[in-house]
């Protein structure tokens, strides 16, 4: 096999498969880093955990690598949902996009959970 | 505004608020109320419900004025920072997530006791709008 005959059937190999993969922090899926969408995956699908891995505020690698844990959905005005992650040692906090084979009812349930405990009383929007 | 009722048996799990010793405003000229950056409303530093104001109660715009401990006052940014989403701690009580305009950096602040109604019900519900994923993912799963 000539040089440049191998070079483009390890960049075709390179190409189909993807084999990379990681370990949840929180629930130990074993998942591939890709997404279904082709891009690089930051968080697990099944649990929606991360790892602090980026310095949000500095920039660069971070120093921490704890788990971080999602507490919000944030709304992009294209519709787009974010899912924001909260680093349970240090405390910053990072958005990420949300991937089509995110857990659904994990979504879900962040989504609704200002809902169930309003720190007001929701009759008063009667009145308005 | 903490919640009364606590769930379950966790009572007694309240941390003190940190103490901020901090002057608002250039000198500390203007100590007991602050101008907001989103709608020009003179606000009082004096908030039910928390010690520390750090947005305004009209249109919850905050200033980016701390860099990683709250209240250090060391970030150079100073940009306007918007409410972007609403989170909720394990003890029920209502956070709201900032992004700062200019550098895209994030904090979670306290609601404070006389927070328009009305931006966080908005807040709260936009995850819930029409023709977002939340409507898809009903109508496919269930």
């Amino acid at each position: 096999m000539s040089s440049d005959n191998l070079a483009h059937h390890q960049s075709t190999i390179n190409h189909v498969l993807n084999t990379d993969t990681f370990s949840c922090v929180w629930c130990g899926l074993t998942v591939s880093a890709q997404a279904p969408d082709g891009t690089r995956r930051n968080h697990c699908p099944s649990c929606l955990h991360s790892k602090h891995v980026m310095d949000q505020i500095e920039g660069g690698p971070s120093a921490c690598g704890s788990k971080m844990s999602p507490i919000a959905i944030a709304v992009l005005r294209t519709g787009d949902w974010m899912i924001i992650h909260r680093c349970v040692r240090c405390d910053e906090l990072t958005s990420n996009p949300v991937s089509t084979d995110d857990n659904q009812l994990i979504l879900m349930r962040m989504a609704v959970r200002p809902l169930a405990q309003p720190p007001f009383p929701l009759e008063a929007f009667g009145t308005l | 505004m903490p919640r009364r009722t606590q769930s379950g048996g966790r009572k007694n799990r309240h941390r003190p608020q940190r103490y901020k010793d901090v002057l608002h405003g250039n000198g500390g000229h203007r100590a007991n109320d602050f101008r907001c950056a989103g709608c020009r409303l003179d606000v009082s530093l004096v908030a039910p419900g928390t010690a520390h104001r750090n947005h305004c109660p009209n249109c919850l715009t905050s200033l980016h004025v701390d860099h990683r401990i709250p209240g250090d006052r060391a970030s150079t940014c100073h940009g306007r920072m918007e409410a972007l989403s609403l989170t909720v701690r394990p003890d029920g009580e209502w956070m709201i997530i900032h992004q700062c305009q200019s550098c895209g950096e994030l904090s979670a602040n306290r609601i404070a006791g006389d927070d328009n109604m009305l931006p966080l019900m908005r807040l709260a519900l936009r995850p819930l709008g029409a023709g977002s994923i939340a409507s898809s993912a009903l109508l496919t799963t269930l």
